[in-house]
Protein backbone atom coordinates (compact mmCIF):
# COMPACT_ATOMS: atom_id res chain seq x y z
CA UNK A 1 0.00 0.00 0.00
CA UNK A 2 2.74 2.12 0.49
CA UNK A 3 4.00 1.88 -3.05
CA UNK A 4 0.80 3.04 -3.91
CA UNK A 5 0.44 6.04 -1.75
CA UNK A 6 3.79 7.05 -3.24
CA UNK A 7 2.61 6.66 -6.71
CA UNK A 8 -0.38 8.84 -6.00
CA UNK A 9 1.63 11.54 -4.30
CA UNK A 10 4.12 11.44 -7.61
CA UNK A 11 0.81 11.81 -9.65
CA UNK A 12 -0.61 14.66 -7.64
CA UNK A 13 2.89 16.17 -7.81
CA UNK A 14 2.50 17.06 -11.55
CA UNK A 15 -0.94 18.68 -10.58
CA UNK A 16 0.09 22.50 -10.36
CA UNK A 17 -2.17 25.78 -9.64
CA UNK A 18 -2.59 27.49 -12.43
CA UNK A 19 -1.85 31.38 -10.62
CA UNK A 20 0.54 30.32 -8.07
CA UNK A 21 2.86 27.66 -10.64
CA UNK A 22 3.72 25.02 -7.47
CA UNK A 23 2.36 21.95 -7.63
CA UNK A 24 -0.04 21.21 -5.04
CA UNK A 25 1.41 18.49 -2.76
CA UNK A 26 4.76 21.25 -2.14
CA UNK A 27 1.72 23.67 -1.47
CA UNK A 28 0.52 21.32 1.47
CA UNK A 29 -2.84 21.25 -0.51
CA UNK A 30 -2.93 17.49 -0.14
CA UNK A 31 -3.95 16.40 3.29
CA UNK A 32 -4.19 12.73 3.12
CA UNK A 33 -4.23 9.75 1.05
CA UNK A 34 -6.34 6.58 1.88
CA UNK A 35 -5.57 3.43 -0.15
CA UNK A 36 -8.16 0.56 0.88
CA UNK A 37 -8.55 -2.04 -1.50
CA UNK A 38 -12.30 -2.53 -1.68
CA UNK A 39 -13.15 1.22 -1.26
CA UNK A 40 -9.88 2.58 -3.54
CA UNK A 41 -8.21 5.40 -3.39
CA UNK A 42 -9.37 8.58 -0.87
CA UNK A 43 -7.96 11.69 -1.39
CA UNK A 44 -8.40 14.81 1.22
CA UNK A 45 -7.49 17.61 -0.28
CA UNK A 46 -7.66 21.61 0.47
CA UNK A 47 -7.36 25.07 -1.41
CA UNK A 48 -5.44 28.24 -0.52
CA UNK A 49 -9.12 30.24 0.11
CA UNK A 50 -12.58 29.43 -0.06
CA UNK A 51 -13.90 30.60 -3.39
CA UNK A 52 -10.96 30.47 -4.63
CA UNK A 53 -11.13 30.55 -8.91
CA UNK A 54 -9.68 26.70 -9.40
CA UNK A 55 -11.79 25.01 -6.65
CA UNK A 56 -13.58 23.37 -9.98
CA UNK A 57 -10.68 22.73 -11.79
CA UNK A 58 -7.43 21.84 -9.39
CA UNK A 59 -9.40 18.74 -7.65
CA UNK A 60 -10.59 17.54 -11.26
CA UNK A 61 -6.88 17.42 -12.57
CA UNK A 62 -5.82 15.62 -8.96
CA UNK A 63 -8.21 12.82 -9.79
CA UNK A 64 -7.21 12.70 -13.29
CA UNK A 65 -3.93 12.53 -12.76
CA UNK A 66 -4.27 9.95 -10.71
CA UNK A 67 -6.59 8.08 -12.10
CA UNK A 68 -3.96 8.05 -15.08
CA UNK A 69 -1.02 6.91 -12.87
CA UNK A 70 -3.53 4.19 -11.41
CA UNK A 71 -5.91 3.59 -14.00
CA UNK A 72 -7.42 -0.22 -12.25
CA UNK A 73 -7.99 1.89 -9.15
CA UNK A 74 -11.16 3.63 -8.29
CA UNK A 75 -10.45 7.55 -7.15
CA UNK A 76 -12.55 10.11 -5.09
CA UNK A 77 -10.93 13.52 -4.27
CA UNK A 78 -12.79 15.37 -1.24
CA UNK A 79 -12.41 18.79 -0.23
CA UNK A 80 -11.90 19.89 3.25
CA UNK A 81 -11.83 23.03 4.76
CA UNK A 82 -11.27 22.22 7.70
CA UNK A 83 -8.52 22.55 9.33
CA UNK A 84 -7.77 25.72 6.90
CA UNK A 85 -4.88 25.93 4.55
CA UNK A 86 -2.06 27.99 5.84
CA UNK A 87 1.09 29.18 3.88
CA UNK A 88 2.97 27.16 6.38
CA UNK A 89 2.14 23.97 4.89
CA UNK A 90 4.35 25.10 2.21
CA UNK A 91 7.22 22.88 1.74
CA UNK A 92 10.44 24.74 1.61
CA UNK A 93 11.00 24.98 -1.99
CA UNK A 94 7.41 26.06 -2.66
CA UNK A 95 7.62 28.77 -0.51
CA UNK A 96 11.10 29.58 -1.64
CA UNK A 97 9.47 29.87 -5.29
CA UNK A 98 7.27 31.70 -3.90
CA UNK A 99 9.77 34.09 -2.60
CA UNK A 100 8.26 33.85 1.18
CA UNK A 101 10.07 31.88 3.05
CA UNK A 102 12.09 33.72 5.50
CA UNK A 103 8.16 35.77 5.88
CA UNK A 104 7.59 32.08 6.75
CA UNK A 105 10.26 31.55 8.78
CA UNK A 106 10.36 27.96 6.98
CA UNK B 1 -16.05 15.98 -5.11
CA UNK B 2 -18.03 18.31 -4.12
CA UNK B 3 -20.68 19.07 -6.55
CA UNK B 4 -20.15 21.83 -8.06
CA UNK B 5 -17.94 24.31 -7.04
CA UNK B 6 -18.21 28.53 -7.63
CA UNK B 7 -17.30 28.29 -11.23
CA UNK B 8 -20.23 25.42 -11.90
CA UNK B 9 -22.35 28.52 -11.17
CA UNK B 10 -20.58 31.04 -13.91
CA UNK B 11 -22.31 31.80 -17.44
CA UNK B 12 -20.71 31.09 -20.11
CA UNK B 13 -17.58 32.28 -20.74
CA UNK B 14 -18.26 34.57 -23.74
CA UNK B 15 -20.37 36.70 -21.36
CA UNK B 16 -17.76 38.28 -19.26
CA UNK B 17 -15.11 38.01 -21.96
CA UNK B 18 -18.00 40.42 -24.43
CA UNK B 19 -17.68 42.67 -21.62
CA UNK B 20 -14.54 42.85 -21.08
CA UNK B 21 -13.36 43.49 -24.84
CA UNK B 22 -16.25 46.07 -25.45
CA UNK B 23 -14.48 47.92 -22.69
CA UNK B 24 -10.80 47.98 -23.74
CA UNK B 25 -12.79 49.54 -27.13
CA UNK B 26 -14.56 51.63 -24.52
CA UNK B 27 -11.07 53.10 -23.18
CA UNK B 28 -9.65 53.40 -26.57
CA UNK B 29 -12.60 55.13 -27.28
CA UNK B 30 -12.41 57.58 -24.10
CA UNK B 31 -8.88 58.26 -25.16
CA UNK B 32 -9.54 59.26 -28.40
CA UNK B 33 -12.38 61.62 -27.49
CA UNK B 34 -10.58 62.97 -23.94
CA UNK B 35 -7.67 63.71 -26.73
CA UNK B 36 -9.92 65.86 -29.47
CA UNK B 37 -11.56 67.29 -26.32
CA UNK B 38 -8.56 68.08 -24.69
CA UNK B 39 -8.86 71.87 -25.06
CA UNK B 40 -12.35 71.83 -23.60
CA UNK B 41 -11.49 69.60 -20.58
CA UNK B 42 -8.67 72.36 -19.42
CA UNK B 43 -10.63 75.62 -20.25
CA UNK B 44 -14.28 74.58 -19.69
CA UNK B 45 -14.77 71.16 -17.83
CA UNK B 46 -18.41 71.05 -18.17
CA UNK B 47 -18.39 72.01 -22.10
CA UNK B 48 -20.53 69.14 -23.99
CA UNK B 49 -17.49 67.97 -25.23
CA UNK B 50 -15.38 67.30 -22.12
CA UNK B 51 -18.79 65.78 -20.75
CA UNK B 52 -18.58 63.64 -23.18
CA UNK B 53 -15.52 62.51 -22.70
CA UNK B 54 -16.28 61.52 -19.11
CA UNK B 55 -19.31 59.85 -20.22
CA UNK B 56 -17.56 57.97 -22.43
CA UNK B 57 -14.44 56.54 -19.73
CA UNK B 58 -17.38 56.01 -16.96
CA UNK B 59 -19.96 54.21 -18.83
CA UNK B 60 -18.24 52.65 -22.27
CA UNK B 61 -15.24 51.66 -20.66
CA UNK B 62 -15.81 51.59 -16.46
CA UNK B 63 -19.18 50.75 -16.38
CA UNK B 64 -18.90 47.84 -18.81
CA UNK B 65 -16.10 46.64 -17.79
CA UNK B 66 -17.16 46.44 -14.16
CA UNK B 67 -20.58 44.95 -15.01
CA UNK B 68 -19.03 42.74 -16.92
CA UNK B 69 -16.76 41.32 -13.83
CA UNK B 70 -19.85 41.83 -11.71
CA UNK B 71 -21.78 38.75 -14.09
CA UNK B 72 -18.49 37.06 -13.41
CA UNK B 73 -17.81 37.78 -9.59
CA UNK B 74 -21.31 37.62 -8.71
CA UNK B 75 -22.01 33.89 -9.07
CA UNK B 76 -18.62 32.63 -8.15
CA UNK B 77 -18.75 34.69 -4.34
CA UNK B 78 -22.63 33.47 -3.83
CA UNK B 79 -22.63 30.31 -5.27
CA UNK B 80 -25.62 30.99 -7.03
CA UNK B 81 -26.29 31.27 -11.04
CA UNK B 82 -27.38 34.44 -12.79
CA UNK B 83 -31.06 34.72 -13.21
CA UNK B 84 -30.49 34.53 -17.06
CA UNK B 85 -27.52 34.50 -18.94
CA UNK B 86 -29.23 36.02 -22.05
CA UNK B 87 -30.25 38.84 -19.90
CA UNK B 88 -26.26 38.97 -18.90
CA UNK B 89 -25.84 39.52 -22.96
CA UNK B 90 -28.84 42.01 -23.39
CA UNK B 91 -27.18 44.10 -20.79
CA UNK B 92 -23.71 44.46 -22.22
CA UNK B 93 -25.40 45.30 -25.61
CA UNK B 94 -27.73 48.15 -24.29
CA UNK B 95 -24.98 49.33 -21.89
CA UNK B 96 -22.50 49.43 -24.77
CA UNK B 97 -24.96 51.32 -26.80
CA UNK B 98 -25.64 53.87 -23.95
CA UNK B 99 -22.09 54.04 -23.66
CA UNK B 100 -21.27 55.42 -27.03
CA UNK B 101 -24.29 57.27 -28.00
CA UNK B 102 -24.68 59.62 -25.01
CA UNK B 103 -20.86 60.96 -25.39
CA UNK B 104 -21.82 60.93 -29.42
CA UNK B 105 -24.86 62.97 -28.29
CA UNK B 106 -22.90 65.12 -26.12
CA UNK B 107 -20.88 65.95 -28.36
CA UNK B 108 -22.26 66.49 -31.51
CA UNK B 109 -25.76 65.82 -31.21
CA UNK B 110 -28.64 65.28 -32.48
CA UNK B 111 -31.09 65.09 -29.67
CA UNK B 112 -32.76 61.76 -30.23
CA UNK B 113 -29.19 59.84 -29.56
CA UNK B 114 -29.10 61.01 -25.99
CA UNK B 115 -32.25 60.10 -25.46
CA UNK B 116 -31.92 56.35 -26.93
CA UNK B 117 -28.51 56.41 -25.24
CA UNK B 118 -30.19 57.04 -21.74
CA UNK B 119 -33.25 54.43 -22.42
CA UNK B 120 -30.56 51.96 -23.26
CA UNK B 121 -28.76 52.59 -19.93
CA UNK B 122 -31.44 52.59 -18.18
CA UNK B 123 -32.69 49.23 -19.63
CA UNK B 124 -29.18 47.78 -18.75
CA UNK B 125 -29.23 48.99 -15.32
CA UNK B 126 -32.70 47.84 -14.61
CA UNK B 127 -32.00 44.32 -16.56
CA UNK B 128 -28.42 43.98 -14.94
CA UNK B 129 -30.15 44.27 -10.83
CA UNK B 130 -32.71 42.21 -11.90
CA UNK B 131 -30.21 39.33 -12.96
CA UNK B 132 -27.88 40.16 -10.71
CA UNK B 133 -30.07 39.96 -7.55
CA UNK B 134 -30.00 36.52 -7.88
CA UNK B 135 -26.24 35.58 -7.13
CA UNK B 136 -26.57 38.83 -4.43
CA UNK B 137 -29.67 37.27 -2.50
CA UNK B 138 -27.75 34.48 -1.65
CA UNK B 139 -26.55 34.65 2.41
CA UNK B 140 -23.45 33.49 2.22
CA UNK B 141 -20.93 35.95 0.47
CA UNK B 142 -20.33 38.61 3.80
CA UNK B 143 -19.17 41.91 2.76
CA UNK B 144 -18.19 41.65 -0.82
CA UNK B 145 -22.19 40.56 -1.86
CA UNK B 146 -23.35 43.30 0.74
CA UNK B 147 -21.57 45.90 -0.55
CA UNK B 148 -22.30 44.91 -4.75
CA UNK B 149 -25.81 45.10 -3.42
CA UNK B 150 -25.56 48.00 -2.56
CA UNK B 151 -23.42 49.34 -5.64
CA UNK B 152 -25.84 48.09 -8.10
CA UNK B 153 -28.36 50.02 -5.92
CA UNK B 154 -26.54 52.77 -6.47
CA UNK B 155 -26.34 51.61 -10.53
CA UNK B 156 -30.29 52.02 -10.74
CA UNK B 157 -30.35 55.59 -8.76
CA UNK B 158 -27.36 57.07 -10.88
CA UNK B 159 -28.97 55.75 -14.02
CA UNK B 160 -32.39 57.25 -12.62
CA UNK B 161 -30.38 60.61 -11.84
CA UNK B 162 -29.25 60.16 -15.67
CA UNK B 163 -32.52 59.76 -17.35
CA UNK B 164 -33.95 63.01 -15.51
CA UNK B 165 -31.12 65.03 -16.48
CA UNK B 166 -31.90 63.32 -20.36
CA UNK B 167 -35.52 64.21 -20.05
CA UNK B 168 -34.70 67.67 -18.43
CA UNK B 169 -33.20 68.65 -21.95
CA UNK B 170 -36.29 68.27 -23.59
CA UNK B 171 -38.77 69.51 -20.69
CA UNK B 172 -36.38 72.30 -19.32
CA UNK B 173 -38.04 71.72 -15.57
CA UNK B 174 -34.38 72.95 -13.77
CA UNK B 175 -31.20 74.53 -14.66
CA UNK B 176 -28.62 72.20 -15.07
CA UNK B 177 -26.44 73.78 -12.78
CA UNK B 178 -23.14 72.51 -11.27
CA UNK B 179 -23.93 71.12 -8.21
CA UNK B 180 -26.19 69.07 -9.97
CA UNK B 181 -23.70 67.56 -12.22
CA UNK B 182 -21.49 67.16 -9.22
CA UNK B 183 -24.09 64.96 -7.15
CA UNK B 184 -24.77 62.48 -10.43
CA UNK B 185 -20.85 62.44 -10.79
CA UNK B 186 -20.56 61.46 -7.25
CA UNK B 187 -23.40 59.12 -6.95
CA UNK B 188 -21.87 57.32 -10.17
CA UNK B 189 -18.03 57.24 -8.84
CA UNK B 190 -18.37 56.51 -5.69
CA UNK B 191 -21.66 54.73 -5.01
CA UNK B 192 -21.72 52.50 -8.83
CA UNK B 193 -18.02 52.25 -9.56
CA UNK B 194 -16.24 52.85 -6.36
CA UNK B 195 -18.27 50.73 -4.01
CA UNK B 196 -18.51 48.12 -6.56
CA UNK B 197 -14.61 48.43 -6.53
CA UNK B 198 -13.65 48.38 -2.74
CA UNK B 199 -16.60 45.48 -2.04
CA UNK B 200 -14.91 42.89 -4.40
CA UNK B 201 -11.08 43.86 -3.74
CA UNK B 202 -12.12 42.59 -0.03
CA UNK B 203 -12.26 39.08 -1.76
CA UNK B 204 -9.52 39.51 -4.30
CA UNK B 205 -6.42 41.18 -2.89
CA UNK B 206 -6.24 38.45 0.12
CA UNK B 207 -7.03 35.71 -2.31
CA UNK B 208 -4.67 37.05 -4.95
CA UNK B 209 -1.71 37.69 -2.13
CA UNK B 210 -2.41 34.49 -0.17
CA UNK B 211 -3.04 37.10 2.89
CA UNK B 212 -4.87 35.41 6.26
CA UNK B 213 -5.56 38.66 8.03
CA UNK B 214 -6.56 37.95 11.32
CA UNK B 215 -9.17 40.13 11.07
CA UNK B 216 -11.22 42.04 8.20
CA UNK B 217 -12.91 44.91 10.20
CA UNK B 218 -11.33 47.72 7.82
CA UNK B 219 -13.02 46.19 4.77
CA UNK B 220 -16.63 45.90 6.79
CA UNK B 221 -16.31 49.37 7.63
CA UNK B 222 -15.29 50.55 3.93
CA UNK B 223 -18.52 49.09 2.52
CA UNK B 224 -20.78 50.50 4.82
CA UNK B 225 -18.89 54.04 5.22
CA UNK B 226 -18.93 54.66 1.90
CA UNK B 227 -22.20 52.93 0.96
CA UNK B 228 -24.15 55.07 3.51
CA UNK B 229 -22.19 58.30 3.00
CA UNK B 230 -22.48 58.63 -0.87
CA UNK B 231 -26.23 59.21 -0.67
CA UNK B 232 -25.84 62.12 1.56
CA UNK B 233 -22.81 63.41 -0.25
CA UNK B 234 -25.14 63.00 -3.32
CA UNK B 235 -28.55 65.06 -1.74
CA UNK B 236 -26.60 67.69 -0.25
CA UNK B 237 -24.51 68.34 -3.73
CA UNK B 238 -28.26 68.40 -5.31
CA UNK B 239 -30.10 70.30 -3.15
CA UNK B 240 -27.00 72.46 -1.81
CA UNK B 241 -27.64 71.80 1.51
CA UNK B 242 -23.89 72.18 2.74
CA UNK B 243 -24.21 70.07 6.31
CA UNK B 244 -25.95 67.00 4.23
CA UNK B 245 -22.74 66.99 1.87
CA UNK B 246 -20.41 67.58 4.86
CA UNK B 247 -21.62 64.28 6.83
CA UNK B 248 -22.08 62.52 3.43
CA UNK B 249 -18.36 63.29 2.35
CA UNK B 250 -16.88 62.88 5.99
CA UNK B 251 -18.62 59.22 6.01
CA UNK B 252 -17.39 58.60 2.43
CA UNK B 253 -13.34 59.44 3.66
CA UNK B 254 -13.68 57.07 6.23
CA UNK B 255 -15.24 54.57 3.88
CA UNK B 256 -12.42 55.29 1.67
CA UNK B 257 -9.50 55.52 4.49
CA UNK B 258 -10.68 51.99 5.72
CA UNK B 259 -10.32 50.53 1.69
CA UNK B 260 -6.86 52.06 1.74
CA UNK B 261 -6.32 50.47 5.17
CA UNK B 262 -7.39 47.24 4.11
CA UNK B 263 -5.24 46.84 1.25
CA UNK B 264 -2.23 47.61 3.29
CA UNK B 265 -3.00 44.86 5.73
CA UNK B 266 -3.79 42.73 2.98
CA UNK B 267 -0.12 43.84 1.57
CA UNK B 268 1.44 43.41 5.07
CA UNK B 269 0.25 39.73 5.58
CA UNK B 270 0.80 38.58 2.38
CA UNK B 271 2.52 34.96 2.03
CA UNK B 272 3.62 35.50 -1.67
CA UNK B 273 5.24 38.66 -3.24
CA UNK B 274 4.05 41.57 -4.78
CA UNK B 275 3.65 41.00 -8.62
CA UNK B 276 2.30 43.44 -11.61
CA UNK B 277 -1.07 43.56 -10.52
CA UNK B 278 0.21 45.15 -7.32
CA UNK B 279 2.27 48.17 -9.64
CA UNK B 280 -1.12 48.78 -11.21
CA UNK B 281 -3.01 48.76 -7.58
CA UNK B 282 -0.26 51.14 -6.25
CA UNK B 283 -0.30 53.89 -9.09
CA UNK B 284 -4.51 53.48 -8.65
CA UNK B 285 -4.15 54.43 -5.13
CA UNK B 286 -1.91 57.00 -5.45
CA UNK B 287 -4.74 58.57 -7.50
CA UNK B 288 -7.37 57.81 -4.81
CA UNK B 289 -5.32 59.80 -2.55
CA UNK B 290 -5.07 62.59 -5.57
CA UNK B 291 -8.88 62.42 -5.79
CA UNK B 292 -9.48 62.67 -2.16
CA UNK B 293 -7.25 65.61 -1.68
CA UNK B 294 -8.38 67.64 -4.49
CA UNK B 295 -11.96 66.96 -3.29
CA UNK B 296 -11.79 68.17 -0.38
CA UNK B 297 -10.00 71.06 -1.37
CA UNK B 298 -12.50 71.80 -3.32
CA UNK B 299 -15.28 71.91 -0.75
CA UNK B 300 -13.25 73.78 1.69
CA UNK B 301 -10.72 76.33 0.21
CA UNK B 302 -11.73 79.76 0.30
CA UNK B 303 -11.17 80.09 -3.99
CA UNK B 304 -13.05 81.52 -6.97
CA UNK B 305 -15.60 80.05 -8.96
CA UNK B 306 -13.36 79.17 -11.85
CA UNK B 307 -10.34 77.82 -9.37
CA UNK B 308 -13.01 75.80 -7.43
CA UNK B 309 -13.85 74.12 -10.72
CA UNK B 310 -10.53 73.29 -11.66
CA UNK B 311 -10.46 71.78 -8.62
CA UNK B 312 -13.74 69.57 -9.50
CA UNK B 313 -12.63 68.21 -12.59
CA UNK B 314 -9.34 67.36 -11.24
CA UNK B 315 -11.30 65.68 -8.19
CA UNK B 316 -13.28 63.54 -10.99
CA UNK B 317 -10.52 62.95 -12.94
CA UNK B 318 -8.27 61.60 -10.47
CA UNK B 319 -11.16 59.30 -9.37
CA UNK B 320 -12.00 57.61 -12.80
CA UNK B 321 -7.97 57.14 -12.72
CA UNK B 322 -8.28 55.30 -9.66
CA UNK B 323 -10.86 52.93 -11.15
CA UNK B 324 -9.53 52.69 -14.44
CA UNK B 325 -6.09 51.47 -13.45
CA UNK B 326 -7.71 49.02 -11.02
CA UNK B 327 -10.04 47.65 -13.24
CA UNK B 328 -6.82 47.30 -16.38
CA UNK B 329 -4.67 45.82 -13.27
CA UNK B 330 -7.56 43.00 -12.35
CA UNK B 331 -8.36 42.58 -15.83
CA UNK B 332 -4.81 40.69 -16.30
CA UNK B 333 -6.07 38.26 -13.59
CA UNK B 334 -9.59 38.18 -14.52
CA UNK B 335 -9.56 37.81 -18.46
CA UNK B 336 -6.86 34.80 -17.97
CA UNK B 337 -8.84 33.10 -15.58
CA UNK B 338 -11.73 32.61 -17.40
CA UNK B 339 -9.50 31.96 -21.08
CA UNK B 340 -7.47 29.29 -18.81
CA UNK B 341 -11.13 27.69 -17.84
CA UNK B 342 -12.32 27.59 -21.92
CA UNK B 343 -8.86 26.34 -23.10
CA UNK B 344 -8.66 23.02 -20.39
CA UNK B 345 -12.30 22.54 -21.54
CA UNK B 346 -11.06 22.10 -25.02
CA UNK B 347 -8.38 20.03 -23.93
CA UNK B 348 -5.44 22.68 -23.79
CA UNK B 349 -3.73 21.95 -20.62
CA UNK B 350 -0.17 22.39 -21.39
CA UNK B 351 2.41 25.18 -22.27
CA UNK B 352 3.94 24.41 -25.59
CA UNK B 353 7.27 23.99 -23.78
CA UNK B 354 5.63 20.57 -21.93
CA UNK B 355 4.64 22.07 -18.72
CA UNK B 356 1.09 22.83 -17.07
CA UNK B 357 -0.50 25.96 -18.52
CA UNK B 358 -0.59 28.81 -15.91
CA UNK B 359 -2.76 31.82 -15.93
CA UNK B 360 0.28 33.87 -16.10
CA UNK B 361 1.07 31.94 -19.90
CA UNK B 362 -1.83 33.85 -20.95
CA UNK B 363 -0.79 37.25 -21.76
CA UNK B 364 2.55 38.76 -22.31
CA UNK B 365 3.97 40.87 -19.53
CA UNK B 366 6.00 43.57 -21.16
CA UNK B 367 2.48 44.88 -22.92
CA UNK B 368 1.07 44.33 -19.88
CA UNK B 369 3.52 47.06 -18.28
CA UNK B 370 3.34 49.15 -21.14
CA UNK B 371 -0.43 49.64 -20.68
CA UNK B 372 0.51 50.28 -16.78
CA UNK B 373 3.07 53.07 -17.92
CA UNK B 374 0.81 54.54 -20.55
CA UNK B 375 -2.79 54.79 -18.25
CA UNK B 376 -0.49 56.59 -15.41
CA UNK B 377 0.64 58.85 -17.43
CA UNK B 378 -1.96 59.46 -19.09
CA UNK B 379 -3.90 60.26 -16.52
CA UNK B 380 -1.44 62.17 -14.94
CA UNK B 381 -1.14 64.18 -18.18
CA UNK B 382 -4.82 64.59 -18.33
CA UNK B 383 -4.49 66.29 -14.94
CA UNK B 384 -1.03 68.47 -15.28
CA UNK B 385 -3.13 69.74 -18.33
CA UNK B 386 -6.20 70.37 -16.09
CA UNK B 387 -4.09 72.01 -13.30
CA UNK B 388 -1.46 74.32 -15.79
CA UNK B 389 -4.25 74.89 -18.19
CA UNK B 390 -1.95 73.19 -20.61
CA UNK B 391 -3.72 72.03 -23.41
CA UNK B 392 -1.28 69.40 -24.96
CA UNK B 393 -0.75 67.94 -22.33
CA UNK B 394 -4.19 67.02 -21.37
CA UNK B 395 -4.05 66.13 -25.83
CA UNK B 396 -1.69 64.19 -24.93
CA UNK B 397 -2.59 62.60 -22.02
CA UNK B 398 -6.22 61.25 -23.75
CA UNK B 399 -3.94 59.87 -26.61
CA UNK B 400 -1.96 57.61 -24.41
CA UNK B 401 -5.27 56.64 -22.54
CA UNK B 402 -6.55 56.09 -26.13
CA UNK B 403 -3.57 53.48 -26.74
CA UNK B 404 -3.82 51.65 -23.50
CA UNK B 405 -7.02 50.98 -24.28
CA UNK B 406 -5.32 48.77 -27.98
CA UNK B 407 -2.46 47.39 -26.39
CA UNK B 408 -4.83 45.77 -23.27
CA UNK B 409 -7.59 44.67 -25.74
CA UNK B 410 -4.73 43.03 -28.08
CA UNK B 411 -2.49 41.58 -25.09
CA UNK B 412 -5.65 40.03 -23.54
CA UNK B 413 -7.29 38.80 -26.80
CA UNK B 414 -4.26 37.30 -28.40
CA UNK B 415 -2.36 36.06 -25.60
CA UNK B 416 -4.01 32.60 -25.16
CA UNK B 417 -3.68 31.62 -28.82
CA UNK B 418 0.48 32.29 -28.47
CA UNK B 419 0.61 30.40 -25.45
CA UNK B 420 -1.16 27.56 -26.16
CA UNK B 421 0.85 27.44 -29.43
CA UNK B 422 -0.53 26.08 -32.77
CA UNK B 423 -4.05 25.31 -33.21
CA UNK B 424 -6.78 24.61 -30.97
CA UNK B 425 -7.05 20.52 -30.95
CA UNK B 426 -10.59 18.84 -30.66
CA UNK B 427 -12.21 19.31 -27.57
CA UNK B 428 -11.33 16.88 -24.54
CA UNK B 429 -13.37 13.48 -25.30
CA UNK B 430 -15.69 12.14 -21.80
CA UNK B 431 -13.51 10.11 -20.39
CA UNK B 432 -10.54 12.83 -20.22
CA UNK B 433 -12.89 15.04 -18.56
CA UNK B 434 -12.34 14.11 -14.37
Amino acid sequence: MTEITDRVYEALSGVWDPELAVDIVSLGLVYDVRVDEDDGIEIDMTLTTPGCPVSDALPAEARRAVAEALPQWPVRVEIVWDPPWTPERMNVDAARSLGVGRRLRI
Amino acid sequence: MIPGGPTAMTPPPSVPLSFLAAAAIGLFGFGFVAWFAGDKLVTVPNHPAAVSAVHMGVLAFLSVAVLGALHQFGPVVSNKRLRSVMAGRFTMVAMVAAGWLLPNGFAHGPEWMILAGGVSGAAAALVAAWNLSGPLSSRTGGVPVLGLRISVTYLVLTVAFGVVYVLNRQAAWFPLLPNRVLAHAHLGLLGWLGLTYVSVAEKLWPMFLLAHRPGARSGKVAVVALGSGTLPLALGLLFSVAWLAMVGGALALVGLGAHLVSLASSVKHRRRPLEMLHAYLAASTLYLVIGIGFGVAAGFADVDTGTRMILVGVEVGALIAWLSLAVAGHAHKIVPFIQYTMLRSRGVDRHPSGRPLLFGDLYRKAPARATLVLLTVGFGLILAGMLTGSVPLAAFGGGSLGISGIVIGLNLAFGPRLAAGGPTPEPATAGRQA
